[in-house]
């Protein structure tokens, strides 16, 4: 497959004149030729700049960003999905792409376009009939969320309802990786290896040490590293088991569930290749099952000796993609599961087939009621503790899965943007400007991991701020305390998707009420 | 606890994992061990990092999991998924073991005296994995490297898509899977054949194997 960018839309790469140093002084400036990862500028031997191949753009705006007159404007061609919906230019260009060479199309990030979400849901603010607002200034409101309290010797105590979850090393850069630790590190919260293994500077920068030997502490409280453990194994051994503050076995994934991992050679590079155990520039394709497990039984045996070998200290978390969320979360509760990570449609990846991120898969909002309801009817919700994934962006997004049941969010994409990331949705080329999805040098230099896993801290605790103000408006002094009566659907899809009262009707929808919906989705 | 011939002898018999495992690895601290009845106990001596266990009788599934320095001796049959995810050390089986034997391993050495079941040494990273007898269908799926050894036949889709590694067959295999082709015998492999044979005491004629190896190491995608 050849690395190509993702053909998101035709952009107009204008270059002011008038502005531009090198179009005065050619040979004097070009920033935007040395920048662009996709060749889009080009420089002659005059020292000429010009825009060689405006086609090549995918839209991460990093020319303007580093252009030192602002003499870039990167736009949309033209609003193709308003004028040509279907035949859009890019649903035109795939065609020929595999017209031409026999091949599917791959891309990175999550699914574009229109999916049920949480923007048709509003928050119900307190007032004279409920609970009066506390207030955010000048009153205290916990948001901890405990996972594995009554089953682990080391229960893990998130200081925020939110997480960073599953992204490897070789989907992500090393620099990123590092980055998350630093984050996690400043705002008590977990950060998960992914399954590309564990880069040792993880486990103590998570910690907040900036040294292996943990004697320089710089960053409070600390945070928790998930280890994960999956159907391609790499880098898995005792040792990093015992590395983590709990281990997540994956089941599956929001962006490609029932397709394993994807990890395409360019990105493995002798250092990826060296955590993961795999011949370097080989494709490290995870199978999309256990090879050792056949049933749920076999999985109550595999949680039983991971427990074990990590002396039965650690939680174990479940992580699922989007598929039939009733019976998985069952499933999970009764393999042994503390925690379970339910990844919706819209959720994100380094790589994945183009048809399978955008059209396979249950979104976000449509996993929270039956997930809740499984663990409802098992008798462990909030016990057993339940996070969303999947086009997570803000504290809005967080307190509304929270409110319908959730025990907290964790932010994937929105961690990546936090770095840096434009979403240009070339994740899989590993040309990422920014450095975060790339694992080349030249654009793995432009990630300060300090830098970005500050702006990941600020991001979480911007975020946490948003939770706790729309908690206490609410009449709540506890994330525990949220319940569906704090929302309401604003339409009557999203009522009759996620059983929350509708605007105006006041009411939950009537199959809701007479349970119909539970029986009819395996409740 | 028994001591025979200066060995603590455990007897699992109608205890649980977590029971006789932590009596094991507090035994491991200062020396060998021998655990008898123990075939109903999954993933025991999980993830030791050296000593030696032996199994005195059939042991469970996931016997040897993500073992990391021990050497197990199974004097009977082991289950499925045997040393899955083994790094280092060694196991040793006696008689059978079922499907899945030598999973995921990354390094150590497996050797199953019988038979194997179907899907062994599947995701194999660098393990040596001897079965002495036959295996079942889908051995060494995905394998990216070690050598898989296999004294006698094989069934249907051996090695499919193999990235890396050796499988050395000394019988007959029903189809041979994707990405996979025939190369002739080096004396390297000659010679490393007779030292694993040598090692093990079996009885084969290394020059009679057939090599099987991969065909492209990217067959997923150009």
């Amino acid at each position: 497959m050849p690395v190509m960018p993702p053909i998101n839309g035709t952009y107009c790469v204008s270059v002011m004149k008038d502005r531009c140093i090198n179009a005065r002084m050619p040979g004097k400036c070009a920033t935007c030729v040395k920048v662009c990862p996709y060749n889009v500028y080009a420089i002659d031997e005059a020292g000429n700049v010009e825009v060689q191949n405006y086609n090549a753009c995918v839209g991460c705006r990093i020319c303007s960003e580093f252009c030192p007159q602002d003499a870039i404007r990167i736009n949309p061609a033209e609003s193709e999905f308003l004028v040509r919906s279907p035949w859009t230019f890019p649903q035109v260009e795939e065609v020929h792409y595999k017209a031409q060479t026999g091949e599917y199309m791959l891309r990175g990030f999550g699914t574009m376009g229109a999916a049920p979400e949480f923007d048709h849901i509003t928050i119900v603010p307190s007032q004279i009939a409920s609970a009066s607002p506390r207030d955010k200034y000048r009153e205290e409101c916990n948001l901890e969320v405990v996972i594995g309290e009554d089953t682990c010797e080391q229960p893990i105590r998130l200081r925020y309802p939110l997480f960073f979850p599953a992204m490897s090393f070789g989907a992500l850069s090393r620099e990123a990786r590092m980055a998350l630790a630093i984050g996690a590190a400043q705002t008590g919260i977990m950060s998960n290896t992914g399954e590309g293994g564990l880069l040792k500077d993880e486990t103590w920068l998570i910690k907040g040490y900036e040294n292996e030997e943990r004697t320089l502490k710089r960053w409070e409280p600390g945070g928790y590293l998930v280890v994960q453990w999956s159907t391609g194994r790499w880098g898995v051994s005792a040792d990093y088991l015992r590395a983590g503050d709990a281990v997540e076995i994956k089941i599956g994934q929001g962006a490609k569930p029932g397709m394993g991992g994807h990890l395409l050679g360019a990105k493995v590079t002798a250092e990826i290749a060296a955590v993961r155990g795999v011949p370097v520039g080989s494709d490290a394709l995870s199978p999309c099952r256990y090879y050792d497990v056949q049933n749920l039984d076999d999985m109550k045996r595999m949680v039983a000796f991971i427990r074990d070998v990590t002396d039965y200290r650690v939680p174990i978390l479940f992580k699922l993609g989007p598929s039939r969320p009733y019976d998985d979360v069952r499933a999970c509760v009764e393999a042994g599961a503390d925690a379970i990570s339910i990844d919706g449609l819209v959720g994100g990846t380094g790589a994945s087939p183009a048809v399978v991120t955008q059209g396979v898969g249950i979104p976000t909002i449509g996993l929270i009621p039956p997930a809740v309801r499984a663990l409802k009817d098992m008798g462990v919700h909030h016990k057993v503790k339940l996070f969303v994934l999947g086009g997570m962006r803000n504290g809005l997004d967080a307190y509304k899965a929270m409110a319908m049941g959730a025990d907290g969010v964790g932010f994937g994409a929105a961690a990546e943007i936090a770095m840096g990331c434009r979403a240009c949705m070339a994740c899989h080329t590993g040309r990422c400007p920014y450095g975060i999805t790339s694992q080349d040098p030249e654009l793995r230099a432009r990630l300060d991991p300090e830098v970005a896993g500050q702006r990941l801290a600020n991001f979480i605790k911007a975020t946490a701020e948003e939770i706790k103000m729309l908690t206490m408006l609410s009449g709540h002094s506890d994330i525990r305390e949220l319940s569906e009566e704090d929302l309401r659907a604003m339409d009557v899809n999203t009522a009759a998707i996620t059983g929350l009262k509708l605007v105006g009707y006041e009411r939950r929808l009537p199959w809701w009420e007479n349970g119909v919906s539970g029986r009819l989705s395996g409740g | 606890m028994a001591v025979v011939m200066g060995v603590r002898v455990l007897d699992a018999n109608g205890r649980d994992l977590r029971s006789v495992s932590r009596e094991l690895k507090e035994v491991m601290a200062t020396g060998a061990a021998t655990v008898r009845r123990a075939a109903h106990i999954d993933g025991l001596v999980a993830g030791l990092k050296g000593g030696e266990v032996v199994i005195d009788g059939d042991g469970g599934d996931y016997l040897g999991v993500l073992n990391d320095g021990a050497t197990i001796r199974v004097k009977g049959n082991a289950g499925r998924y045997l040393g899955d995810n083994m790094t280092r050390g060694m196991i040793v089986v006696e008689g059978n073991a079922g499907d899945g034997a030598g999973q995921y391993c990354y390094g150590g050495t497996i050797v199953v005296r019988g038979n194997a079941g179907d899907f062994a040494a599947v995701m194999n990273k660098g393990a040596t994995i001897v079965i002495g007898g036959n295996v079942g269908d889908e051995v060494a799926t995905y394998m990216l490297a070690g050598d898989l050894v296999i004294v006698g036949n094989a069934g249907r889709n051996l090695g499919n898509y193999l990235i890396r590694g050796n499988i050395y067959v000394g019988g007959r295999w029903e189809s041979l899977g994707h990405n996979t082709r025939r190369e002739d015998l080096t004396a390297e492999d000659v010679q490393k054949l007779s030292g694993y044979f040598e090692q093990f005491g079996i009885a084969a004629n290394p020059a009679t194997f057939k090599k099987i190896v991969r065909l492209s190491e990217k067959p997923f995608y150009k």
